[in-house]
């Protein structure tokens, strides 16, 4: 609870310290909306020429949008510390001064920073959604909701989890790798579409090793009332689950690369 | 000339330099190449198109090998604008606009061609059907590299006058933000400017963000046919005017009046 309220005190400190430059936020903001905007204008133009992805319709394929730009961007908005520079933290031997701390590296990790120019692409997302839900005609209840908040939630530490790939790496290689954005950014880029769209390989690997369709996709469809790969009821809630799964082993993974953290000396 | 030449090469070599990095980006891109072929696929099943399937693959492979000519690329300057240290630039004899003009292109250009040789190699290796296809006829190869050339220069151009609104408010993200969402989206990188609504493609191409690998994609899949490449060469030629006209009215006014932060 301690560290909650750590976490929540430092969220706030930083958010005060950004919005020092009004100005600068606005505009950076904005460039936000706009570039998230140029994502949803493609899944829009999409539709426009092709009515339909497998049995999916326009309204659906704006919900999964939705669901991915909302949990993804949360997540690059409250986990900034990790899904933002890291690697620059390692170079610059800040990390050292973490260790001198009486609080867990990855609290302090996570303290560090937040992005909050990011809600500009959450209200996309958001927009996005509403949109879906409407051409979709989805009816809301209680098991719906709840089913939405719970892949949002997981969906955010699975997207942490593997930003924290990226982490542990940066452990070994100092500089940041590029190759992981293909699961990070790719994920997302890939699963904004249902997977059911892509070929064996690529299912696979967002289906088990980096587990989007599991916790994002599954709920979504269930949400729009077709069950995605045929899974529904007590396993759609289940599904999720995956993400905190994945988010766990990472965070141990994480924790063990710190054991082997050589300071850059600089 | 040749000052500026040697820029250039300086440069090129520099980004020779990190090979390792490359072979990351290459992976990366073609992950995210198959990733796009597979959706483009899959929307042609249920709904063809009047435009092949094989242009849409062949223009997404494209666009993913040449990605890296679409970032701006010089945090350099960036930085030495924020720091205060471009008043030493100001000493070296040189103009300063021609001077990061040639390191621009030379970045832009060594960064795709390190990613671009070994991902069409690849690429072309793929099944029928998601591979890049060969391009329409060998004249269209040779007049798509023109235009790949032409629209290259205009790109740097365009930089350059991000540039010179940088040094004038300091905060280059926001201006440097909007100057990329408008690219990756219309140039065709999220989504092939051939799938836009047919409407908008005739508003959408002429503007300049298609002229750097839209313009170019479609002389090599012959999609433009020969004989009217002279009008895209022409419509680049005019956008490189108006952007080196503006790039180096801004430069001029911003070293005559600049005022240099502190570092």
């Amino acid at each position: 609870m301690n560290t909650l309220k750590l976490y929540l005190h430092s969220m706030k400190v930083l958010l005060k310290s950004q919005m020092q430059y009004p100005f600068s936020f606005c505009l950076q903001t904005l460039a936000q909306i706009v570039m998230e905007a140029g994502e949803m204008l493609a899944v829009l133009l999409i539709v426009n020429r092709f009515q339909a992805l497998n049995q999916w319709t326009g309204g659906d394929l704006l919900f999964f949008f939705g669901m991915m730009s909302i949990s993804f961007y949360l997540t690059e908005c409250f986990g900034r510390g990790i899904t933002g520079n890291f690697a620059a933290l390692i170079r610059s031997g800040n990390l050292d001064t973490f260790f001198l701390r009486p609080r867990g590296i990855m609290t302090q990790v996570l303290c560090h920073a937040i992005d909050p120019r990011r809600i500009g692409c959450i209200a996309v997302g958001v927009a996005a959604l509403v949109l879906g839900c409407q051409q979709s005609q989805v009816q809301w209840n209680g098991m719906k909701i709840f089913l939405f908040t719970e892949a949002i939630f997981f969906g955010m530490l699975l997207i942490l989890g593997l930003f924290l790939i990226e982490a542990v790496f940066a452990v070994h290689s100092v500089k940041s790798i590029e190759l992981v954005n293909a699961v990070t950014y790719g994920g997302r880029s890939a699963c904004q579409y249902p997977i059911d769209a892509y070929p064996g390989p690529l299912r696979v690997l967002f289906g088990t090793l980096a587990p989007f369709a599991l916790v994002l996709q599954v709920p979504s469809a269930v949400i729009l009332g077709k069950p995605l790969l045929g899974i529904d009821g007590v396993a759609a809630f289940l599904c999720p689950l995956s993400g905190l799964v994945f988010f766990v082993i990472m965070y141990f993974v994480f924790q063990k690369a710190m054991k082997f953290y050589r300071s850059t000396g600089s | 000339m040749r000052k500026y030449f040697s820029t250039f090469l300086m440069r090129w070599k520099m980004e020779t330099q990190y090979r390792g990095a490359a072979l990351g980006g290459i992976i990366c891109q073609m992950v995210f190449g198959l990733i796009l072929i597979s959706v483009y696929r899959a929307l042609y099943m249920g709904n063809p198109q009047s435009m092949p399937l094989s242009a849409i693959v062949t223009y997404v492979w494209l666009q993913q090998a040449f990605f890296r000519m679409l970032l701006s690329s010089d945090n350099d300057l960036m930085d030495k604008i924020r720091t205060g240290g471009i008043a030493y630039e100001m000493c070296r004899p040189v103009s300063l606009y021609g001077y990061y003009y040639a390191r621009i292109m030379a970045m832009k250009l060594m960064g795709s061609l390190l990613r671009a040789v070994p991902m069409l190699v690849l690429a072309s290796l793929l099944p029928e059907g998601w591979g890049i296809g060969a391009p329409a006829s060998v004249p269209a190869l040779l007049l798509a590299l023109m235009g790949l050339a032409l629209g290259l220069f205009c790109m740097c151009a365009l930089e350059n006058i991000t540039m010179g609104i940088t040094m004038r408010t300091i905060d280059f993200k926001g201006f440097q933000a909007l100057l990329n969402l408008l690219m990756t989206t219309f140039s065709g990188n999220i989504l092939p400017l051939t799938l836009f609504p047919d409407a908008w493609q005739r508003v959408v191409r002429l503007l300049p963000y298609a002229q750097l690998l839209d313009a170019p994609i479609r002389l090599y899949t012959g999609e433009t046919p020969l004989h009217q490449a002279g009008q895209v060469f022409l419509i680049q030629g005019i956008w490189l005017c108006i952007f080196v006209g503006i790039g180096l009215y801004l430069w001029k006014r911003n070293t005559r009046k600049m005022i240099v932060q502190g570092g």
